[in-house]
């Protein structure tokens, strides 16, 4: 457990505010290694419940890097190291005690590239499912799968055809596939990394409209290239320059009047 | 002066053609004249111009003056020889070769001396006649070529061209030698299927080519010999199915190990270790086999009770899977690296494990490429013949008994060529009949597992 008294009280050169009232995750004094080179250096902010909130900034900033500490993928790269204190409810997810397959459970992920597995649409959804036995019944599985087919706006499109491959949908239906798959082992929390960026614009409008949606139920931490997609889907923006955490703070406050000259410069177009 | 210094005259003259050629373009550079390709390129261009028809020539002759005087030299022969029942061509020209090279024993009937003589003459002849051809070819069309130097001409995609059409040659010779394998195949086993209806060598239940005498291919009587070639093909397919029983698991399982667990240290020592076991020569696996592995079976057996023959499909098939164990892991690593990270990420996103991550995403996504690997190693199997030989024994049993002797295919080809065979009798040419079934057998697997994979690259483009 990570004492309330003192996670609101660090140090940090992060302009706007961190905290928020109700947070979901709370991320303190975060550095992450890659052996000796330090992508991200001391990162502290609070994602709160049911928010949207995008991370935005130039290549290699460190913003993907950054989100996959949240659900621990970073776990699979050898040579990363990552320092500070990450909390998932109050609970310090880089804990021994933590499981890292029951956190991945509660954070779900969706990738840059559409990734469903080569396997049917139907197998695709239930797969999440299956592997932490979250049904008991063949019904109930099926519930499942139409119910995450049905929020993620893909079940008119697919309903006659559950046994076709995955691979064999369009790249826009395939991610929203993927975010099918991801809400169906009921997440609390949703992470994207610029889900968008390999899809046409109207594709991209389809998803956009469905982070919307998911929002009312899910915690979302979106990472994208397009600060037109910040400004329309997040409540909340934080920009990234160099690894470290410039500026957080309302979207609209962001884009309109950021207080960072770095900020100011990257929503300009003058570096990014 | 012989063919080799011919040779070596017509390299020297085209080396001598890139000199000139490469002179020549870089005094039309020092001219301040923008050339089209680099200078040497002149050069190769000239010298290929000029090598590539004086050789061709010079093979030309080679091959045709043979034909020509062996055709040529009969008129030497005496006539009560050419008319005897046992002439043979073959035999007499043999016989004036020798003496040509001056091997023989005792006195040359004179008529051999005549024709070896004439037959020295007429090579020398050939070889004068094959230098002018050869030398005027080299000059006169090298000097051609050295003609078109100019400062337009694009010697530098003539030289590409000429290389393309050396490249072709080349695959066309591989393509041609395996059709021609083929074939020889085929002509030899129609000859035995005039002797042995199809249906019988296909179908019958015994092999026993040992007996095969005067009776059946003189009078067309029945002879004592049986073809059928089920039990062979049923000892070929156990022990290729005992030694995929050792291989499969051992294999997929090493290539998981070495492809997800393994970090970079281990692979590197695993991994070429593994690949030494398909460096060992097969007649190593095949006394390992017969000397370790059967009697080892066969002591083992006995204690627990089991009638283990000294010579067993078990030994052969378990020392042959040893032996296509690294072909299945590593194809099989291959195609599993070959799963895209982003399908892991997918799987560890949804909080899989490693191992659910291996069985649920990566083995079925590399399923095609790890069956493909199984395929060739199959055909691999099937056609594997030392092992055989040594460890499975040579009984035709039709069992499906894996502690009994058994044979397979190319261990009875083996068996049926070895030593002075006569090319007439129905025992020699089963040998052919059974490579031709086998060589479709594993042209099926092949074709098969290449479609396999064909599949497998277009699920992730």
């Amino acid at each position: 457990m990570v004492s309330n008294s003192n996670i609101n009280n660090v140090k940090t050169k992060t302009i706007g505010e961190i905290f928020s009232k109700d947070p979901k995750i709370i991320c303190r004094n975060v550095d992450v290694f890659y052996g000796e080179k330090q992508a991200i250096k001391d990162v502290s902010i609070d994602i709160a419940s049911r928010e949207i909130i995008s991370f935005i900034g130039p290549s290699g900033c460190g913003k993907s890097t950054f989100l996959r500490c949240l659900n621990r993928m970073n776990d699979t790269i050898d040579t990363c190291k990552v320092k500070g204190s990450i909390s998932l409810d109050k609970e310090d997810i880089y804990d021994e005690k933590i499981d890292v397959v029951t956190l991945r459970a509660k954070i779900g992920m969706v990738f840059q590239k559409p990734n469903p597995f080569p396997k049917s649409i139907y197998e695709n959804v239930a797969y999440g499912p299956k592997i932490h036995g979250l049904s008991s019944s063949k019904e109930e599985l099926d519930f499942i799968v139409e119910n995450s087919l049905k929020d993620s706006g893909l079940w008119e499109e697919v309903k006659d055809r559950l046994q076709s491959p995955g691979t064999g949908l369009s790249g826009g239906q395939q991610q929203r596939l993927c975010i099918a798959r991801a809400i169906a082992v009921s997440p609390e929390i949703i992470l994207m990394d610029e889900p968008c960026s390999a899809l046409d614009p109207i594709a991209t409008a389809k998803i956009e409209e469905l982070i919307n949606q998911l929002g009312k139920n899910y915690s979302i931490v979106i990472v994208t290239h397009s600060m037109q997609q910040a400004a329309r889907i997040s409540q909340r923006t934080a920009y990234f320059h160099l690894g470290e955490l410039i500026e957080v703070g309302e979207t609209k406050k962001i884009f309109t009047m950021p207080k960072d000259k770095q900020t100011e410069a990257y929503i300009s177009g003058r570096i990014g | 002066m012989n063919e080799y210094t011919l040779l070596i005259l017509l390299l020297l003259i085209s080396l001598l053609w890139f000199y000139f050629g490469n002179k020549t373009a870089l005094s039309l550079k020092n001219k301040q004249l923008k050339l089209n390709s680099l200078p040497h390129y002149y050069g190769i261009y000239v010298a290929l111009y000029s090598i590539i028809p004086s050789l061709f020539s010079y093979l030309l002759i080679l091959v045709f003056d043979g034909i020509l005087f062996s055709n040529l030299i009969m008129e030497f022969v005496p006539k009560e020889i050419l008319n005897s029942p046992d002439f043979n061509k073959i035999i007499v020209l043999a016989q004036i070769d020798n003496a040509v090279r001056g091997i023989y024993f005792g006195e040359q009937p004179d008529w051999v001396t005549i024709a070896s003589n004439q037959m020295i003459e007429w090579n020398n002849q050939s070889l004068i006649v094959n230098f002018f051809c050869s030398i005027s070819l080299a000059l006169g069309i090298g000097y051609l070529g050295f003609k078109n130097i100019h400062q337009e001409f694009r010697s530098r995609n003539s030289v590409e061209k000429i290389i393309i059409s050396l490249l072709g040659l080349s695959s066309i010779i591989a393509i041609l030698t395996t059709i021609g394998i083929v074939f020889s195949v085929i002509f030899e086993s129609l000859r035995f299927f005039a002797i042995i209806p199809a249906s019988e060598f296909l179908f019958g239940l015994t092999w026993n080519p040992q007996f095969e005498g005067a009776e059946r291919a003189g009078s067309g009587q029945e002879g004592l010999a049986s073809y059928g070639s089920v039990p062979l093909f049923v000892g070929t397919f156990l022990i290729s199915l005992i030694a995929l029983c050792v291989s499969v698991p051992i294999g997929l399982f090493s290539a998981v190990y070495l492809s997800e667990y393994a970090n970079k240290k281990e692979r590197s020592i695993f991994k070429p270790l593994l690949e030494i076991l398909a460096g060992i020569p097969t007649v190593v696996y095949g006394f390992f086999a017969a000397l370790t592995v059967a009697p080892l079976m066969r002591n083992g057996g006995s204690l627990i009770g089991l009638d283990v023959a000294s010579e067993s499909a078990l030994a052969a098939g378990f020392v042959m899977g040893i032996m296509i164990i690294p072909f299945i892991s590593s194809l099989s690593d291959d195609v599993i690296n070959a799963v895209p990270q982003s399908l892991r990420d997918a799987g560890y996103g949804l909080g899989s494990t490693k191992n659910e991550v291996i069985t649920n995403v990566i083995i079925p996504a590399a399923l095609p490429g790890i069956i493909a690997s199984i395929i060739l190693a199959v055909s691999r199997a099937i056609g594997e013949t030392m092992i055989v030989v040594m460890a499975a024994g040579l009984a035709a049993n039709l069992s499906f008994n894996p502690l009994d002797a058994v044979t397979t295919v190319t261990a009875q080809i083996v068996t049926i060529l070895v030593g002075d065979q006569e090319f007439e009798s129905a025992k020699t040419l089963s040998a052919f009949a059974l490579a031709l079934t086998l060589i479709v057998i594993t042209l099926i697997l092949n074709f098969y597992a290449l479609h396999v994979v064909k599949k497998y690259r277009e699920q992730y483009e």
